[in-house]
């Protein structure tokens, strides 16, 4: 237990130090190790650790979906998206907010990060929200909530990783945040809704649309909806594996690049080369996660922990709530992917010893890492609006966004209470 | 020097993604609808794979694109941040030339084993010893950047739309 402590300690002093977190797991898991067992078996296993992820058919995963959303994003398919949410509820009070959720869930389900959802957003959504009129609180805590759906709805990056290292199966991941993802894009209509009602100034009505456009705006859309029902209905229906289709999404998504004569041989490399930095990126801290889970896995504190909590009486779902509530307050200051990587090796054999799903957890942890993203006063989806939209002060974006953090608690505790909303679908793969 | 270094890394990560996403598109095309399967199209794409994040890796830490608890920076005058960040990079490129040296040494056993690929019967050791010289260029860059510094921009506020973007 002590030296897990130590570990944990040394990970967090030397990652305020600065030294990149990858490299602050990496080497205490490597030093924590080699003092625990030995140095000889540890140097093996660390090489080991970089062998096996380099060379890992099923990893080609990452890449894959990191690239079909990169192409999708450059293919400016999330203008259609927006639009033909907007020709069907524009004309409500807050319409193009509501318009903007749509988009985003739409967006989400070809694309599996948040921060490319967000950013990709705030070209397509805020334009048009600012010449309406709308208060900049709202339209950029709307963009930076929304864009989180991208890593509920599938296909997900952080789902991915979460299937990698705790051997979950992915397409099982990918089935169960379809309905959680479609909730908190309820949950997050429900917010603009609230907003709008108490400052109806904040979020003016557009205009109509008839129905021969809605039909058009529809029909536009048709090819995100071609690629959705293939990738993500492939993986459902045990077509394909995750990985085949995520190689499929990308091609698909190339292909569209292409038809609509979005790829120069400039954008087709810069694309590529922005796909693979992002992957070597998650790779670096995912090796560092393994190295260090493999410390923390020698050391006896997963076991104490295991016990001690057990040994507790406690009811087995107020364990996860409590798990959860230190995940949204460590979400508040922390980046959250190595949140989530540091504390998988504790957290996970509890939730597994308390008798949980590991899918229904990996549903949780989507949320947390959601509602990370969104929370001041660290949270990437408000630092990219922050870049993106020179105009709108980091104040601003703080002070929209608080009612959907809110708003995505709720979903948590739901979620949490409500196991079916995840397990339901999943139910049906074999 | 480092604008041949990126254009070199990224044009050899570049080609093997693309090509692992057309791999994958024909082998799985083909099993489904012509029941042929690509041979060794498993084992080529786990080839790429090495290409593509360790012919990445030094482009990300050129662009500074690792995490980083960047929070106290504004707390610190900037001839201690330029110090700090020496430093770090020292360390950095200690550990990857650690790390490479590791991988040399596993390269050198496989081949001594004579370990090769299931179907295709490719020699594994030189793909190790490639990791080993791509750990190897990403530690110079870190010891380039310790003498010359970007005006590293790390993922946090004032961020450019894409840095890090597909993680989560």
């Amino acid at each position: 237990m002590t030296e897990a402590l130590l570990g944990f300690g040394a990970v967090f002093l030397l990652a305020v130090l600065r030294l990149p977190l990858a490299f602050a797991m990496g080497l205490t898991g490597f030093v924590g190790l080699g003092l625990l067992r030995g140095w000889a078996p540890t140097m093996a296993n660390a090489a080991q650790v970089v062998y096996d992820t380099g060379f890992a058919y099923t990893l080609s995963v990452v890449p894959l979906f990191i690239l079909m959303g990169n192409f999708v994003a450059r293919a400016g398919l999330a203008h259609e998206l927006f639009r033909a949410a907007f020709a069907f509820i524009g004309h409500v009070r807050g319409g193009l907010a509501h318009a903007t959720v749509i988009a985003c869930a739409g967006f989400g389900a070809i694309c599996g990060s948040s921060i490319a959802t967000a950013a990709t957003m705030s070209k397509v959504a805020y334009p048009p929200m600012k010449r309406l009129g709308y208060a900049d609180y709202l339209s950029t805590g709307v963009i930076a909530a929304g864009g989180t759906l991208g890593i509920m709805i599938p296909p997900s990056t952080i789902m991915v990783i979460y299937g990698i290292v705790t051997e979950t199966n992915i397409g099982k991941l990918f089935a169960a945040g379809v309905l959680p993802g479609l909730m908190c894009a309820a949950m997050l209509m429900a917010g603009v809704a609230w907003m709008c009602w108490r400052d109806p100034s904040a979020g003016p009505a557009g205009e109509r649309s008839s129905w021969a456009e809605r039909w058009r705006a529809l029909r536009d859309i048709w090819g995100v909806a071609l690629l959705v029902v293939v990738v993500l209905g492939g993986i459902y229906g045990g077509v394909f594996t995750a990985t085949e289709g995520a190689g499929i999404g990308a091609s698909g998504a190339f292909f569209f690049a292409l038809a609509r004569r979005a790829l120069t041989w400039r954008v087709l490399y810069e694309v590529l080369v922005e796909s693979a930095r992002t992957t070597a990126m998650l790779f670096t801290i995912l090796i560092a996660a393994m190295l260090f889970s493999s410390f923390v896995n020698f050391t006896t504190m997963p076991a104490d922990l295991k016990e001690w909590i057990l040994h507790q009486g406690l009811s087995p779902v107020m364990v996860v709530g409590a798990m959860m509530l230190i995940y949204v307050l460590l979400g508040t200051i922390m980046e959250e992917l190595s949140m989530v990587l540091l504390t998988i090796p504790v957290f996970f054999p509890i939730v597994t010893g308390l008798g949980f799903d590991p899918v229904w957890f990996g549903v949780l942890i989507v949320l947390v890492v959601q509602i990370g993203l969104i929370s001041p006063p660290v949270g990437m989806n408000l630092f990219v609006l922050n870049a993106l939209l020179k105009d709108v002060t980091l104040k601003q974006i703080f002070r929209g966004v608080w009612l959907f953090v809110a708003a995505l608690v709720v979903a948590l505790a739901i979620v949490l209470e409500v196991q079916p909303i995840a397990m339901w679908l999943p139910s049906f793969m074999k | 020097m480092r604008k041949l270094l990126a254009t070199l890394c990224g044009l050899v990560a570049a080609t093997a993604l693309f090509a692992i996403m057309v791999l994958t598109l024909v082998d799985v095309s083909g099993r489904k609808f012509v029941d042929t399967s690509l041979p060794g199209a498993l084992e080529l794409t786990e080839l790429l794979m090495v290409a593509v994040i360790f012919a990445a890796m030094p482009l990300v830490s050129l662009a500074g694109e690792h995490v980083v608890f960047d929070s106290l920076d504004a707390l610190m005058p900037p001839w201690l941040r330029r110090l700090q960040q020496a430093l770090l990079d020292g360390v950095c490129a200690v550990l990857l030339l650690g790390m490479a040296w590791l991988m040399w040494v596993k390269g050198g056993q496989m081949l001594e084993y004579g370990d090769t690929t299931a179907q295709l019967k490719l020699t594994l050791g030189p793909f190790v010893y490639l990791m080993s010289v791509l750990l190897t260029v990403t530690a110079v860059v870190h010891l380039m950047l310790m003498v010359h510094p970007e005006p590293h921009h790390h993922a946090g506020v004032g961020d450019a739309p894409g840095a890090g973007g597909g993680a989560t």
